[in-house]
Order: structure tokens, then sequence, then C-alpha cells
């Protein structure tokens, strides 16, 4: 093996995750969220964490946005490794959740603004982003209207906007389309693709079956810490042969579950 | 760090804050309005308040001498009143010459309805004064004891009932009698002295309205004496002069902004710590517990700000309002004070005007404010991240207050000054240098001394709030916090079942507090029996010192390590040290004994510290003087500490608060634990700091028994140094006698605190370099895998 090869994955691999695992303390113990977690995802594709609530998913999109720190494990973000320079990492990421409002008292403008200063991109080249972000998104008529004044939908967009205002080559998308209408939902689903058409990196969680159909071309079910399961969709029906993939993701989670009561029977 | 994001972080909150409707009411409406209209509302209440008339009647009115005239046909005459008119029209005076009692009809008409006529109030004089009579007589007759408080009874129900305030029984024959004594005057010899009859009165000392209207019919008497007294001497031939002999003419030094500065030096002290708390809280549990509530804090956390900058940003925000609301209440009240004063003073404005304190005062103010303000906000900005929610962090604001208002109520007490110790006490330091500088600018060159130590030590206390609150945005569990379902069931069996080798950080606190509280409990029910001869209450001393070492010291720290950890070996660093750390701990006992004596007694001779109460030289005396034999004493105050103390504070309390990592901070907190449970403070403050040197050689050795052995010499060296100081003879460059107590000299010390430096220094080296080893070994745990073959798909 040449030196200076990584010793897995490919050299063009955006994210590199491997053993990661994450305990918490509680009053009932250590509680694993996140067990030994791996894979891989490269520009210009969008990697599916499928899984219920619960299953992991948030934490280990947090610990890869280095808002948490993982107990053991390897996670790279272009490069970068977490544990080693968190600021870079968040710098190459975009990250948007249910757990990332807007704020109240700023307009759409003012955030977009703000965050754009906070990644430090110089003041001319911010104000020529914002206003082809806000053309995009077609937030224009919500430019300086405050977050407490915007409807859900429109909260979105600001949240999309403050995502990608860095131009970020990493993507991650934690349930982004949860509590959301159709309409809205399905123009998040679009700013997504139109992403992934731009050869972004992107990670995209969810629990509905139908978004990871759509939209992504790989995915991992991901079920009480571990991924059961990876692979394109096609291959992972061929492999477990269910063609449905509801059922598919039910099959995937009804294994993990009997695979971990023997575990705690055993 | 970036101080760009601070700056981005500090603007934006700012601007959030001033959008937000209730900050502003907070730091500009209520100051700016509340305290004018406050102001205002007083000064109209006062002039719109009128006192109510009280009823006085007076019986036998036509007994009193016609000249003076003590009456008009409407009560008592208005120049027996300092107000006159005015005082005059709050009383209802009846006498028995002004209402006759058969106009009963035609006065009961002309007054309106329900209200008692005077006709009827003074028929109810009469009626209590014949009651007034029977009392008299009775008491008069000496009657049993019994009778007269049932009579005295009687009249005080009857004089409730009556609705009188006062009632005044004028002597038959009162006018009479004050003539016969004036003609008397010209009469020196031949007559025996005789005092003219008393006026009877009742009142109710328990009602006010009785008290009031007392002490005014009181008052006028009193000028209607002094008319009389003068009349009498004029008839009598004497010199006005001599009835007011002693006439006082005083000079009053107080100017008029002295009376302020006294008034400026009670209020502003106090006002500044409730603002610059208040103003600190409200923003703060909106920057901390609102934004995790409105969901904004995960945002902020993914932005690549670091989170020093977070919290630097916050603080600013925080400081800045925390320093506006009180500025903005303090100049609202001044000049609201200054205003209504002399609003309300009229004619008596130069004594009373509240001038504001003079330039150089305020400059002190907002000196100080500054450092208070910033302790403030970094300890509310703390609290605030802890909380969950922003009610959350409301509950936290009862308790702060509460112990900041008793640290500020403390300081209004007049007598209380600032001292070298109160300089270093949060709060209190800065609240008492205000109010000395306040109160007087003369002595603002001795009072300057404190602002350093008041200053340094507040940024201090500030930076280590500062600390605590950034610290707890590092911390995952308190960013994620979430709602725990809490039972004590479940807590305790927790307790049980994630016992680790060492205890938690929060039980080594626990194991302090109690350890403090049987102290406290010890101090009160555990006093030596010091009666008897002195070797039986030197015998006592040292028993009842064995027993506390024993049973509030050594016991619940080694209950709570067989209870809580699995490990009592890695608790109480019971390993094997090497010789070299015995050597070292002999070794800097010996050296630090003499540093630690000089600057002890430095502390108490400046003044720093107080001395050591007397009973403790007492028993000290008794310990000396008494025949007990030195290895008795040794092994109590030298070996029982020693392991005793040791236990509890290097191994329980210690290994407790290292876990996690932190030694130095582990090291630092338990020292000065250690000094706090000595109470006496020239001993806390010693013990403080060989503290640091026992936590180091502990966590150095990873053992106990070198901090055994630096405790046992230095107590040992200590006690022979008492009695008889080695047999040492002092030669005047290395060592001295001061008052029959070896002491050492500067050539001495230097070189002990060379020795102490150089282990110390190489203690700290090692524990650096083990510290780099050890995180560098830690973060190869995050580092991608170094065989490909290792990397298989999950399920595969």
């Amino acid at each position: 093996m040449p030196p200076n090869t990584p010793p897995f994955g490919e050299d063009s691999d955006m994210i590199r995750v491997h053993g990661l695992t994450k305990e918490f303390d509680d009053f009932n113990g250590v509680f694993r969220a996140l067990d030994d977690v791996s894979f891989e995802v490269r520009p210009g594709e969008i990697y599916g964490l499928l899984g219920p609530n619960g299953a992991g998913k948030t934490t280990c999109l947090r610990i890869l946005s280095t808002v948490l720190r993982p107990t053991r494990g390897f996670a790279e973000v272009a490069g970068i490794n977490v544990m080693h320079d968190a600021e870079a990492v968040r710098r190459n990421i975009g990250f948007m959740s249910c757990n990332t409002g807007i704020y109240d008292r700023m307009t759409a403008r003012e955030m977009v603004e703000y965050f754009g200063r906070l990644y430090g991109i110089p003041e001319e080249k911010l104000q020529m982003r914002i206003e082809e972000l806000f053309d995009i998104l077609q937030m224009n008529e919500i430019r300086d209207r405050l977050g407490s004044k915007m409807s859900t939908g429109m909260k979105q967009k600001v949240s999309i906007a403050r995502t990608i205002v860095h131009d970020p080559p990493v993507i991650i998308f934690d349930e982004p389309t949860s509590g959301l209408d159709v309409l809205v939902a399905r123009n998040v689903l679009q700013t997504v693709e139109a992403l992934k058409e731009q050869g972004k990196c992107i990670i995209f969680s969810t629990h509905i079956m139908r978004e990871v159909e759509k939209l992504c071309d790989r995915i991992a079910v991901i079920h009480r810490g571990r991924i059961v399961d990876e692979g394109t969709l096609p291959e992972l029906a061929d492999r477990h042969d269910q063609p449905d993939v509801e059922e598919l993701f039910f099959d995937l989670i009804q294994k993990r579950d009997s695979e971990l009561n023997e575990v705690t029977t055993a | 760090m970036s101080w760009k994001n601070v700056k981005l972080i500090f603007l934006r909150e700012v601007r959030d804050q001033l959008r937000d409707r209730r900050t502003l009411f907070m730091i500009t409406i209520l100051p700016v309005l509340l305290y004018p209209m406050l102001g205002l509302g007083m000064v109209e209440m006062m002039l719109t308040f009128s006192e109510q008339r009280r009823v006085v009647v007076v019986l036998n009115a036509d007994e009193m001498p016609a000249t003076p005239s003590f009456f008009n046909e409407n009560g008592i005459d208005e120049k027996w009143f300092s107000g006159g008119g005015e005082d005059a029209s709050r009383l209802q005076v009846i006498t028995d010459i002004s209402v006759d009692v058969n106009e009963d009809n035609v006065t009961s008409g002309s007054a309106r309805h329900g209200e008692t006529t005077p006709a009827q109030l003074l028929q109810n004089g009469r009626a209590l004064a014949e009651k007034l009579a029977e009392y008299k007589k009775a008491s008069e007759e000496r009657g049993t004891g019994d009778d007269l408080s049932e009579i005295q009874d009687r009249l005080s129900n009857a004089f409730s009932d009556s609705q009188l305030q006062v009632l005044v029984v004028i002597p038959e024959g009162y006018a009479a009698s004050i003539a016969a004594l004036q003609d008397d005057a010209n009469i020196v010899e031949g007559h025996e002295e005789s005092q003219p009859p008393s006026m009877l009165v009742v009142r109710n000392s328990a009602d006010d309205k009785s008290v009031v209207a007392f002490s005014r019919v009181q008052s006028a008497l009193n000028l209607w004496e002094n008319e009389l007294r003068a009349q009498t001497f004029e008839k009598a031939s004497l010199r006005a002069a001599l009835q007011n002999p002693a006439r006082l003419k005083w000079v009053e030094v107080a100017r008029g902004e002295q009376v302020a500065a006294n008034v400026w030096s009670k209020m502003f002290p106090a006002m500044i710590v409730i603002m610059a708390l208040t103003g600190a809280f409200y923003p703060a549990i909106d920057l901390g517990a609102g934004e995790k509530e409105r969901g904004t804090m995960e945002t902020l956390l993914i932005s690549p700000a670091r989170r020093v900058e977070l919290v630097l940003g916050k603080f600013a925000t925080i400081l800045m309002f925390s320093i506006g609301t009180a500025l903005m209440n303090l100049l609202s009240m001044g000049f609201t004070g200054k205003h209504m004063a002399s609003a309300m003073a009229g004619g008596m404005a130069d004594t009373v005007s509240l001038e504001l304190p003079g330039f150089y005062s305020l400059m002190w103010l907002v000196i100080l404010l500054i450092p208070l303000a910033a302790l403030f906000s970094a300890l509310c900005l703390a609290l605030a991240t802890f909380a969950k929610s922003t009610k959350e962090g409301q509950y936290y604001l009862t308790p702060l207050l509460m112990v900041i208002m008793g640290l500020t109520m403390f300081c209004l007490s007049p007598a209380i000054e600032i001292t070298p110790l109160y300089s270093v006490i949060p709060v209190v330091n800065i609240a008492l240098l205000l109010k000395g500088l306040l109160l007087s600018t003369s002595h603002a060159g001795e009072l300057a001394v404190y602002a350093a130590p008041v200053l340094i030590s507040s940024l201090g206390y500030s930076a280590l709030a500062l600390w605590w609150a950034i610290d707890l945005y590092n911390s995952e569990g308190v960013l994620f916090r979430e709602a725990e379902k809490f039972s004590v069931r479940s807590w305790l069996r927790s307790l049980n079942r994630d016992k680790e080798p060492v205890p938690a950080n929060h039980e080594a606190g626990f194991c302090f507090v109690l350890i403090l509280f049987l102290q406290f409990v010890a101090m009160s029910y555990m006093r030596p029996d010091l009666s008897g001869s002195a070797v039986d209450a030197g015998r006592n001393i040292l028993q009842t010192t064995v027993i506390q070492q024993l049973t509030m010291i050594a016991c619940p720290a080694i209950f709570m390590g067989l209870l809580l950890t699995t490990s009592l070996r890695a608790t109480f660093r019971l390993r094997m040290p090497s010789l070299n750390a015995m050597l070292m701990g002999i070794g800097l006992a010996v050296l630090a004994h003499p540093l630690s004596i000089e600057l002890s007694s430095f502390m108490v001779q400046s003044g720093i510290l107080p001395p050591p109460p007397e009973g403790m030289e007492r028993i000290s005396a008794l310990l000396q003087s008494s025949e007990l034999s030195p290895w008795l004493i040794i092994t109590v105050f030298a070996v029982t500490p020693a392991i005793c103390e040791e236990i509890a504070f290097r191994g329980f309390i210690l290994s407790g608060l290292a876990r996690g990592g932190r030694l130095k901070i582990a090291v630092i907190v338990s020292s000065l634990m250690f000094g706090i449970i000595h109470m006496i403070p020239q001993q806390a403050f010693n013990a403080a700091l060989l503290g640091l040197i026992l936590g180091l050689l502990a966590v150095h050795s990873r053992s106990l028994f070198p901090a055994i052995a630096f405790h046992l010499c230095n107590n040992a060296i200590a006690t022979f140094h008492a009695k008889n100081g080695f047999g040492i003879e002092a030669d005047g460059v290395f060592f001295s006698n001061y008052e029959g107590m070896l002491r050492y000299e500067l050539p001495v010390l230097i070189l002990c605190a060379f020795g102490v430096a150089a282990m110390v220094l190489s203690m700290v080296k090692d524990l650096r370099k083990e510290e780099e080893v050890k995180r560098a070994r830690a973060l190869k745990a995050f580092n991608p895998p170094t065989d490909s073959a290792n990397h298989l798909p999950a399920g595969a």
C-alpha cells in the first residue's frame, strides 16, 4: 500500500465514518445511542439515513457537525477529523434540522447575513450571495420580515438559505421535512436535489420511506444505534428479497430488534 | 479566538434584546418613568394627605385661668400650637364652655347623619369622667388589685366606646389655685410649697390616634405653661431671662452634601447591587435558556464560531445591559430623589437638599459597577445556560437574589466598614467600598488603598464565573439536557449500580459539605472541658481532638468511599509510593514550615487576617505548660490529623474532584475546601496554601502516603516550634526571637522558597508531560483505522 493512500474508502470521499460510538450517561446507566457505525459519502451523492425516531440518526449527524463529541471512533468531513479541528469542519458543513430554528426577532435578511458573517465570507461576496440565494429560493418578499411573523414554509426557506450561505461542500439534512405540509416538504426536497446537481455531498436523514425512494442514491437503515444494512435500494431489495421498500424497512428493523433481544436474553 | 466573531455575536444579541419589548421595558421605561412617577405620586399624596381630626374632650374648661386663655370658642386657641391654625384644625376640641348639653337638639340637627354630635361626645366625656373619678378613688383607697383592675377594665372599655381620643379633666378650683400660687410667689418665706392640682388625662397609648392627639394636647399645654410662667415671672418682677437659663446655641457642621452623601451612601450600594443583578438576569435568561427554548441554540452551535466566542459575545451583551440598567436606575432615582426632596422640604431646602454625589464619587461608582456587573453577568449566564427553559431559569433567580440581598443587607449596617478581609469577599467588597467612598470624600485617599484588592478580586471572581459559563457551554449534557424523570428510587439504584472506582465530582462535594456540617455541629456540642487542672484540661483537649478527627473527618470519607466507589485503593490512593516521593513529602514539609509561619504572621500583623481568637491561645498555652508527654501531643496533633484529614481531603475529595482529568482545578478546589474546614482565618489561610502542596504531592505520586508524610512532619514541626523552637538559639541572622517564638529571617526564607519552588515545579512539569501523553493517547481513539481489512460495511 502506498504510504499516502488513506487506509479505507476512497480519496474522494467527503464524509468518512468508522466505528463511531456515542454513549450518554443517564439515571438508568450508560445509554449507547450510536454503536460502531461506519459509512462513507461521495460528492454528488445523497446518502439516506433511514431509521425510526430515536434510532441514533440525530446523534450521528450531530457528531458530524461537531456539536457532540464521539465516545470512540473516527469521523472525518472534507478530510478534517471532527476531533482535531471542529471549527474547520463546521466551516465545511451546512447543517439543517428541525432543531435548528431561526431567530424570532431577526428578519430573513439579517439572519442569513449574520450567519454569512460568522462563516467569515467577505462582505461584498456575501451580499452577492444573499441576493442570489433570495432569488433562487424566492424569498424576496420576506426579506425584511421578522422571524416571528413568518409561516413555517418561510422559516424553512430562511433555514435553507442559512444552511448554504457559505456554499459548503457537505450538507446535512436531519429530518428537514418533519412537521411540514406537503407543498413545503416538496420544495425542500427539490432544493436538496438541486444541491446534489451542484455536486454537493449530502446526508439526508428521515423516517419517511417515500423520500428515500425519490431522493437517495444510497441508504443506510439505522436502528437502535447500529446500521442494519447499507447500499442502493435495488441492492438492498435483492439482498433481502423484498421489493417493497416499506416491508424491507420493517424487516431490517425487526432483524435488529430480534438480534438485540437475543443479546439481552442470552 | 476571533474577536470579530465575538463582536458579531455581541451586536446581534444587543439588537435582539433591544427588539424585545420586555427588555426595553426593564432597562429604560421602568427606571425613566417609574421613579419620577413614584416620586410624583408620593409628593401628591403628601400634599393631599390631611390628618383626620381627633376628638379631645375637655371638662371643667371654665376652671382654666383666664389669662393666658387656653381656650377660645372653637376649642384650644391657635396660638398654643407651633403649627398655628393648621395644627389646631387637626384637633376637634370639645369643651363644656363651647357646647351646651341642653342645646343637644339644635346641634344634632346640623350634624350629618351618623356622626356623633359634639354634645353627645361631651356627654360621653362626662360619663367617662365619672368612671375616672371612681377609678381614682379606688386607687387612692388602695383597693384590692382585682377591684382596681376591674375598674380599670371598665374605664378602658368605656373609653374605647366613647369615640374620644383624649379626655382632659381640669380639676375644680384650678384657676384659683394657680392665682393663689402666683400671689404666693411674692412671699418667699413662711409658706409651704404647694403644687397646683394636676389635670387628669385619659389616653390609650396602644391606640395611635389617641397618642397623636395626646401629644398635640401636651405640646399645646407646654406652650401655655411657658406663657403662664412668663406672666408669673413678670408679676414676681423676676427677669424674664431666668426662664431659660440653659440656652443652647449649636453649630451644624453637616453640610448639605454630607446629609445627601449619608442618604446616598445607604441607598446607592444596595440599589446598584440589586439593579446590576436584575439588569443581568433577564437578558441572561433570554440569551441562555431562551435560546434553548426557541430552538436556536443548535443553529448557533453549528456555526463556525467557537464556544468561547459565543459565551464572550453573550457575556458582553449581558454586561452592557447590567451596567445600563444599574446606571439608568441610579440616575433616575438620584434625580427624582433630589427633586422630591426640594419639592417636599419647601422652606427648609438647605437642610434636606439631596445633592447628587460629586463627580469623583460618581466616577468610582461607575468603575466599581463594572466588576460587579461582570460577576453577575457571568453568574447569570452560567445559570441561564444550565437551565432547560426560561421558566426553570427564573427559579434560579430567587436563591441568587436572596444570597446577594443578604450580603447587601450586611453592608448596609452602619457599623460595618471595609477591612482587608471584606475587601476580597465578592459583592460585599464592592458594596462596602462604594459606601465608604460615597460617605466621605475626605477619606477617599484611605479607602483608595482598598480599590486594588477589591477590583482585582472582583474581576477574579468574574473570570471564574465566566470560566464556569464557558465550561457549561462545552458540556453536552448541559446543552442537550432533556427533562429526565427523576425518582428517588431510581436515583438510589443508579448510585449503587453505576459505582466507579473513584467518586464523582458531586459526591466529593457532598463529602465536603458533610464534613463542614459536622464541624459546625461539633463547634457547639463538642467543646472540650477546660475546667480542672491544666493537665486534665489538656487531656480533655487531646481527647476531643482525636474524637473529632476520627468521627467527623475520617469517618464520612471512609464510609462514602465504601458505599459509593468500587475501589478503595483508587479512591484513597493506597498505592506504594516511590522512596523519592516520600522524601519529597518530608523535605517539602521541612522547607515549607518557615515560609508558612512567616507568611501567616505577616498576614496577621498587617491586619489582613484577624489574630487567632483568645480561646486558641489559651488551649495552646495549656498544652505547652502541662506535663503531657510530647509523644502524646505528636500522636494527637500530627499523626491523627495527618491520617484522617488526608483520607478525607487528598483521598475521597481530591479523587472525586479529579475525575474527568481536571487535575489543576481539583487540587485548587480541594485545598480551598481544606482551608475552609479549618475555620480560624489564620489556620484556614495556612491550610489552603499547604493544601496546594499536599494535593500536588498526592496527584504526582498517585499515593496518599507522601501527603500523609508531609502533613505529619508539618504538624509535628509546628508543635515543636511552638513548644521550644527546636532549641535553636536566635542569632539575628538566620533566626530571631519574637515574643518568645522562634522566627525565621530572610536568608532562611529565601533558601526554603528556592527548595519548595524547585520541587513544586518539577512535579508540575512531570504532570504536564504525563497529561500531554494522555491527551495524545486519547485523541488516538478518534484516528482513522490503520488496517483497511478492518473496514467492512456493517451487516454485509
